[in-house]
């Protein structure tokens, strides 16, 4: 197995900019304020547009990788960020749910024209789903960060090893569908092009999907993280729906559950322009050059970059949450 | 021809085409708000560096120190670039009742009971997250 110059950049360049630039520039930062006044400058003594400026292209990485490894921009944007940037918990979760937010807004549409993307299954988990991340958003803000920073990084080392565990079923069988998806009149047809055929499909287990979906909701909510990551097994491997679909989906129900959470965080003054828009921007932009690098670089070696990342952002959240 | 069947219905076309031009607004106003923000061409309720300085602090905290109006309060001082910018990413926020919305109304004319309350339903707890009942205030 050889790799190209092109996947030895990516697997190189991007986790090297994910984690360590902020690390030189915040170590240079450190440097430079011991000679300057501390007033003078902003809380961590860089001028607050470097920070802008750096956050911006942090996201742009993100953005890409996280394309490539196909999942969502919050779930790295948080742990990571929080991390590694200067900002409160509160500021980079509010900021790590307009990012998700942002970006299945803007992927939404060609998911519903396309067919792939069903309104009626997302409808139906959405209503439940939103609910819940409200109380995720208001139980989130109104902990103790130490707390949150603690449970967050239990869960995206959960999510890791969700993302190194879960299989995938591109058509799952259905026997039969249940009765509750059968009154939602939930099932549909797409165009899957690799067969050059319509798929037919239908769901099972709907009132377990919903259950499910009150938790996704509430954790959602709770730290900001969007949740492609969970949404996408519950569709595909407990509801039953095909893969493609259940990744389309995922991302209109998050634009729903992550819109009530973040009015949650926007009443609390807990989103911020000046983090919260460079990030989307970046993502965006970094989302767009990922999905044209999707076809040239080995996807499989990215997934282990983003599952050692989420790791990593993970156990430094516990530490952190444990004062250390 | 197979693509033939595989076509959104009307209520999922009319979703996706409201999403469409409310996401591409909404992504042209966040970064015009931003602008304006940064390049300070509307005075700011609170100077960028005086942020960025305590940006440290938890929501709360720096709302207390800089005496930030929570809920919807920042409608008062829409003529300030920090506060447009915050409005321009409100709105983003509220794209998806708008979608709800449109698509509501289509499922109310093809009389499609179950699909009009629960985006009826939707649309109520997207507002009430959106009215500051809940969430705003210390």
């Amino acid at each position: 197995m050889s790799l190209k110059f092109c996947d030895w950049l990516f697997l190189l360049v991007v986790p090297a900019v994910l984690f360590f630039l902020p690390e030189i520039v915040f170590a240079a930062d450190v440097v430079a304020s011991e000679g300057i006044a501390a007033e003078s400058l902003p809380s961590e003594g860089f001028a607050w547009w470097v920070w802008v400026l750096l956050l911006f292209v942090f996201s742009f990485f993100l953005g890409i990788i996280a394309v490539v490894a196909g999942v969502g921009g919050g779930v790295l944007y948080v742990p990571i960020v929080s991390s590694l940037f200067p900002f409160h918990l509160d500021f980079v979760r509010g900021a790590g749910l307009m990012v998700a937010l942002a970006g299945a807004l803007s992927a939404g549409a060609p998911l519903l024209n396309k067919g792939l993307a069903n309104l009626r299954l997302a409808l139906s988990m959405a209503l439940i789903g939103s609910i819940s991340s409200i109380f995720g958003a208001l139980v989130g803000l109104a902990l103790p960060s130490h707390i949150i920073q603690l449970s967050l990084g239990f869960t995206i080392v959960f999510i890791a090893i969700i993302m190194l565990m879960a299989k995938k079923s591109e058509f799952p069988e259905i026997s039969a569908p249940d009765k509750l998806s059968q009154i939602l009149h939930i099932h549909g047809i797409y165009y899957e092009a690799s067969l050059k055929k319509d798929i037919d499909w239908q769901i099972h287990r709907t009132p377990v999907g919903l259950v499910l979906f009150v938790v996704i909701g509430f954790m959602a909510g709770m730290f900001g993280l969007g949740a492609g990551w969970a949404n996408v097994p519950v569709f595909n491997l407990v509801l039953g729906a095909p893969l493609k679909v259940s990744v389309a989906t995922s991302v209109f129900v998050l634009s729903i559950n992550d819109t009530a959470a973040a009015w949650i965080y926007l009443h609390k003054g807990a989103v911020l322009p000046l983090i919260a828009v460079p990030s989307i921007a970046g993502m965006m932009l970094g989302t767009k050059i990922g999905a044209k690098l999707l076809t040239r670089v080995k996807t499989k070696s990215v997934r282990v970059i983003v599952i050692t990342l989420l790791l990593l952002a993970g156990f430094r959240a516990i530490l952190k949450g444990f004062g250390i | 021809m197979n693509e033939k069947h595989s076509k959104p219905d009307n209520a999922q076309r009319v979703y996706g085409q409201v999403l469409h031009w409310v996401s591409t607004l909404g992504i042209v106003f966040v970064i015009l708000g931003f602008a304006i923000y940064i390049f300070e061409l509307f005075p700011l309720k609170v100077p960028i560096s005086d942020i960025a300085k305590n940006w440290h602090l938890g929501a709360e905290e720096l709302n207390r120190q800089f005496h930030l109006p929570t809920g919807w309060a920042w409608v008062n001082d829409m003529l300030h670039g920090d506060v447009l910018s915050f409005a321009s990413i409100v709105y983003l926020s509220g794209a998806t009742i708008i979608c709800l919305a449109a698509v509501a109304v289509v499922f109310f004319r093809e009389k499609n009971v179950i699909y009009t309350t629960i985006a009826f339903l939707q649309i109520l707890v997207l507002v009430f997250a959106a009215s500051g009942i809940i969430g705003s205030g210390h």
